[in-house]
């Protein structure tokens, strides 16, 4: 079993076998991540394949400091991204109406109520614009301002997307957790 | 269990749950999804491709001469095969003009014949039929590849006409005693000009074609599509999506011929099509959701019919009060085709209505209280209105003099022809009602209704 500073200097030197090495030790965690950017898992796989070419390549920009899990999350996200970029349909997006947040209701959910599946299944179903947001605002951890500048957009229309998406999210949730409860209510 | 977890949720024990967003970042930040076991391998090859891409002059080996090797070869055959069609493609000049407006689009192919090379030419202009055929064959993949390659090769024409002519030639030597058969030569154009894209559009797409050519006897048009004509300047819709050789063919009548061709993409029309839920919607009390089911598109107007719009996918209005509006959606496709639906009324069914009839005979033995169902009223004894969708209600009706006899806030209370106890006069009466509609539609209706005496 090789160290990961093992895996990174035998990488650097385009050692076929360390990629693959590299390759089945994190595959697993970066397509769970590419999965968050994705419309379906096939589109993930595609961005996982891109995320591990540039791992590969540019390998040497890893410093060595900081955590090296960290680093790939970073090129996987980085893809995602790049990858938004590339398919978004049209580029200028007005934004007509100013968008007023409303909670509808502070509904929150036990931790273990839905299986990452049921999660990532209503993830995948949002509008990619509003599932970028999200994903950066709020498990990635960027701010409004620096989601604006990735994604090119106006720090409001951040705000709006991630409210927006936010609503989504709870009432499919909502709509899915009723159904799971009248299930195991009948069962 | 889980019954129970949700019954938690209801009571907000806030302690042991979380927000959306601790939910998506506690359990999908270290998730991890196994990936198909091919994408390892297709992953692996693009490696190789990529490392073999980028050139590294120490690791220089057979595989990068091999390569060199190959390119050479290859673009060597291409720049060969280039030059022939260039001259293969004879003395015409053609052009195109495209001009283009909303609806109709234009395509205009103009075939101009210099005089010099027309003797040259009808020289070589009669063959057997048998080979006339192969000829034509031959040049069309001629056309073909001149399409293919760009157009600087083509126009450049890099071999004088003399060469070009010997070449005819050989190839077109006529066969003297076949030359009473009516046969075709085929002029060869020497500049091909032909745009990538002639003309673009949405299906179904009307384009009208003018041939611009003189000194012909007649000529053909086929689209492309199975279609073809003989008028000079035909008119054609291409009613699905795809690319269309559109070709010209002029003919004269001593067996000359000569084509040009242009190509005409049609992009597919994108579908609008969406529903309202609620479908019986009351407003402004209901938020209305628009569900969008259209085809082909990437991009979305709404406009609710009260002032304001949408560009979400599926977005979500609450109107201010209810009127009469007209819903509309235009959607895009990515190539900027669009389609429209518009729903008209979109919150006022049909089913909402209220009708009064004009009179009406009480019963003259004494008040019958003024309740009704269309069963016990088949004798028409109370005046009330045939409805439904009704919520809110109110009759008030009115004898000729404006003195208010009676007033009902209950739909199902007609009025039965009495004041006080006593019957009143036969003669015309007025009544107003005001309401609402389910669908939160306000109604207010006037008229006059007869109180009939009985016969008896």
């Amino acid at each position: 079993m090789m160290s990961d500073r093992q895996i990174i200097e035998l990488c650097a030197k385009h050692d076929r076998k360390a990629q693959k090495v590299l390759y089945e030790k994190y595959s697993h965690l970066l397509l769970g991540v590419c999965l968050r950017y994705a419309s379906d898992k096939a589109e993930a796989e595609d961005i996982l394949q891109d995320s591990f070419l540039k791992i590969f390549f540019n390998i040497k920009d890893f410093s060595g400091t900081g955590s090296f899990i960290g680093w790939l999350r970073k090129v996987a996200v980085n893809t995602a991204i790049t990858h938004y970029h590339k398919n978004l349909k049209y580029r200028y997006h007005i934004e007509i109406e100013e968008y007023i947040s409303i909670e509808t209701g502070v509904s929150s959910f036990e931790e273990d109520f839905f299986t990452s599946d049921e999660l990532y299944k209503v993830l995948n179903e949002l509008p990619a614009g509003y599932r970028m947001v999200f994903n950066l605002y709020a498990v990635e951890g960027y701010k409004h301002k620096e989601i604006a500048e990735i994604l090119g957009i106006d720090t409001n229309t951040s705000k709006s997307q991630y409210s927006r998406a936010k609503t989504v999210l709870r009432e499919k949730l909502e709509k899915l957790g009723k159904l799971k409860s009248s299930y195991s209510e009948n069962g | 269990m889980k019954l129970q977890s949700r019954r938690k949720n209801e009571v907000k024990t806030k302690k042991e749950n979380i927000n959306l967003r601790e939910l998506y970042k506690l359990k999908l930040e270290n998730a991890e999804i196994m990936p198909d076991s091919s994408v390892k391998s297709r992953l692996m090859h693009r490696v190789v491709i990529k490392e073999f891409m980028r050139f590294n002059p120490a690791s220089f080996n057979i595989y990068y001469l091999g390569g060199i090797l190959i390119a050479g070869i290859t673009s060597a055959v291409i720049l060969f095969s280039g030059s022939e069609a260039s001259y293969k493609l004879k003395p015409l000049n053609i052009t195109d003009k495209i001009t283009s407006s909303d609806t109709v689009r234009y395509l205009q192919i103009e075939l101009k014949k210099p005089d010099r090379k027309d003797s040259n030419i009808s020289n070589l202009s009669y063959n057997k039929s048998r080979k006339s055929k192969e000829i034509s064959g031959f040049s069309h993949v001629a056309v073909a590849e001149a399409a293919k390659t760009s157009r600087s090769t083509i126009s450049r024409n890099p071999f004088p006409t003399g060469i070009s002519n010997s070449i005819i030639k050989e190839e077109l030597f006529p066969d003297t005693s076949a030359g009473k058969n009516k046969l075709k030569g085929r002029f060869k154009p020497d500049r091909m000009f032909i745009e990538p894209f002639a003309s673009e559009g949405c299906a179904p797409m009307k384009i009208k074609f003018y041939n611009k050519s003189d000194s012909y006897d007649s000529c053909r048009w086929t689209f492309g599509d199975g279609g073809y004509s003989n008028e000079k300047d035909p008119e054609w819709i291409f009613d699905v999506e795809g690319e269309y050789k559109v070709v010209l063919e002029l003919f004269k009548n001593d067996g000359k011929q000569l084509s040009n061709s242009a190509v005409v993409k049609v992009h597919p029309r994108p579908q609008a099509h969406f529903e309202i839920l609620p479908e019986k919607a009351i407003l402004p009390k209901d938020e209305i959701r628009f569900f969008n089911y259209s085809a082909n598109a990437v991009q979305f107007r709404w406009d609710f019919g009260d002032g304001s719009t949408s560009e979400l996918f599926e977005p979500r209005h609450r109107y201010i009060k209810f009127s009469n509006y007209n819903v509309h959606l235009v959607v895009f496709s990515d190539w900027g085709c669009s389609d429209s639906l518009t729903v008209i009324n979109a919150f006022s069914g049909s089913e909402y209505s209220i009708e009064f009839p004009n009179a009406f005979v009480p019963n003259t033995q004494g008040p019958t209280g003024g309740y009704y169902s269309s069963k016990s009223d088949e004798a028409a004894q109370v005046f009330h209105p045939v409805f439904s969708g009704v919520t809110d209600y109110q009759l008030k009706i009115f004898s000729k003099l404006g003195i208010l006899i009676f007033e009902s806030n209950d739909i199902n209370l007609g009025w039965d022809g009495y004041n006080k106890g006593q019957l009143c006069e036969s003669g015309v009466y007025i009544w107003k009602v005001r309401g609402k509609f389910r669908n939160g539609e306000p109604f207010i209706r006037m008229g006059d209704v007869t109180l009939l005496g009985n016969r008896h």
